[in-house]
């Protein structure tokens, strides 16, 4: 599981989610923080389809936590500031990064969960596209 | 009458800042954080937009503590931004790849991926709801979760911009990938010419009104054009930072919700063999800014002496925090100033009677 896919699972799960799986780890191992929790901000760069360029849409309030488990490191860096959820998201990236973490039917689980509330939540809206009845067809081309 | 320097007024500052609490306890009933979050999303856009800031929970903090009043809220959200270092730059952000709430065009009607009119108050009657004077606020969140746990699940596709499809037929320019360096107007002094990224982040964070009020002026006749919105869309953008600890890996740290708007207009070349652009995009769910956004992006790339095509005029006069900062100090003592008008005018006076 690549980190982009893991953070997304761990930032979109509920808070108490990520505790649960970070207790595990706990039980077995001592994180030490090696970045606490914190507030930062991260500038938002989109690129503009009229001239392909980049630029700076504007930023958003970030937090971000550094552990070490045991000689490896993880990370976390999450928008909001759930310091709490930060800090777990980190302690088991590290768990991963150290080839320890064994809960991945878990995160399995929440993806699955998360993907099927975005799916749903996607029905609802795909329920108002308009379906035009016209003489003539018009298409772009 | 003498000019005299003044001091004093702390403690009735003092108490006039303590009054303003007075203004907020007309009610035992306390205003929740989580109810203007979720119940007043539109304002609390409005705000992080114009404030540069995409920070729900405390645009909300901001507009509980300044009475609703939206220049405010922006002033404490770029205040507060301000305390905070920036430790990230998010990668390119894939906005054609949003997951969509809300896309139309009034150039076609038969677009691929087709209009989604999403929830919008477009084709409401505007007639006054007394029904929500006493709602039922856990009814309406039962029912709203109900309709979505008995949704058959759709998988979220994207859809390929409308110019897109233009730009293959050579009807709209099409450009290189240009990765070159934005320019940060939160950084750096905006110089003019104004570069195309340090245009598109000023009009960004702009005052609504401010950019509605001048593409509205466009529309009238003090411009070139009357666009057509080729295509509008919003939807939640997802945001990735590079992960520090391995070279290549990068790091989801959350969403966002955005209005992104392209506008065609007649190039105003001579032959007039292709269609011109001009692009919008916004904080959160506010579609009249993201539009008069693209409108005056287009307006400023042609020449004339409008206020809308007039780049230093449009992009000097719109942020909220300084067109507001400005007009409020107008409220602060100019007794001196205004001492010396009044001696001038009283001597022209004088000469007049002699």
């Amino acid at each position: 599981m690549n980190k982009r896919i893991l953070s997304e699972i761990l930032a979109r799960a509920d808070a108490q989610e990520v505790k649960n799986l970070a207790d595990e780890i706990k039980e077995s191992y001592s994180p030490v923080i090696v970045k606490a929790p914190e507030k930062s901000l991260a500038m938002i760069r989109l690129r503009e389809p009229v001239k392909e360029s980049l630029f700076y849409l504007g930023e958003t309030v970030i937090c971000e936590a550094i552990v070490d488990l045991d000689g490896s490191k993880g990370m976390a860096v999450l928008m909001g500031d759930e310091f709490d959820k930060v800090l777990d998201m980190a302690v088991i990236d590290a768990a991963c990064n150290k080839g320890v973490f064994c809960r991945y039917d878990v995160l399995e689980d929440m993806q699955r969960r998360q993907k099927l509330r975005i799916e749903k939540e996607n029905a609802v809206f795909m329920q108002t596209m308009v379906n035009f009845q016209s003489m003539d067809s018009e298409a772009i081309s | 009458m003498a000019y005299v320097a003044v001091s004093g007024g702390e403690e009735a500052i003092e108490a006039s800042i303590r009054l303003l609490e007075y203004y907020r306890s007309g009610t035992d009933k306390d205003l929740d954080l989580e109810v203007i979050k979720e119940k007043m999303g539109l304002l609390v856009d409005r705000v992080m937009s114009e404030a540069g800031l995409y920070s729900k929970a405390y645009a909300a903090l901001a507009l509980k503590q300044c009475e609703g009043s939206s220049d405010e809220a922006v002033f404490l959200l770029r205040a507060y931004r301000s305390t905070l270092k920036r430790d990230y730059e998010t990668l390119v952000a894939d906005t054609e790849h949003m997951r969509i709430v809300r896309r139309i065009s009034a150039a076609f009607k038969d677009i691929p991926g087709g209009q989604i009119l999403g929830a919008t108050y477009d084709y409401t009657h505007r007639l006054m709801n007394f029904a929500l004077e006493k709602e039922d606020a856990q009814g309406l969140r039962d029912r709203m979760e109900q309709m979505i746990i008995e949704q058959t699940p759709v998988q979220p596709e994207p859809c390929t911009r409308v110019s897109e499809e233009l730009k293959k037929e050579g009807l709209i320019d099409s450009y290189e990938e240009n990765n070159g360096q934005p320019f940060d107007i939160t950084q750096n002094l905006l110089e003019f010419p104004a570069s195309r990224s340090a245009r598109l982040q000023t009009l960004s964070r702009a005052d609504t009104g401010f950019l509605s009020g001048l593409a509205y002026s466009v529309l009238r006749g003090f411009g070139q054009v009357h666009p057509t919105v080729g295509e509008l869309r919003s939807g939640y953008v997802q945001l990735e930072v590079p992960y520090l600890e391995e070279e290549g890996e990068s790091l989801w740290i959350g969403e966002i919700m955005l209005t992104e708007v392209e506008v065609f207009n007649e190039a105003d070349d001579k032959e007039q063999l292709k269609l011109a652009c001009g692009y919008g995009a916004v904080m959160g769910r506010n579609e009249n800014k993201a539009i008069a956004m693209a409108v005056l992006d287009h307006e400023l790339d042609t020449e004339g002496n409008y206020p809308a095509q007039n780049e230093e005029f449009v992009l000097l006069h719109g942020d909220s925090l300084e067109m507001n900062g400005f007009i409020s100090h107008l409220k602060l003592p100019h007794y001196v100033t205004f001492q010396s008008k009044l001696d001038a005018v009283r001597k022209t006076r004088r000469k007049e009677h002699d």
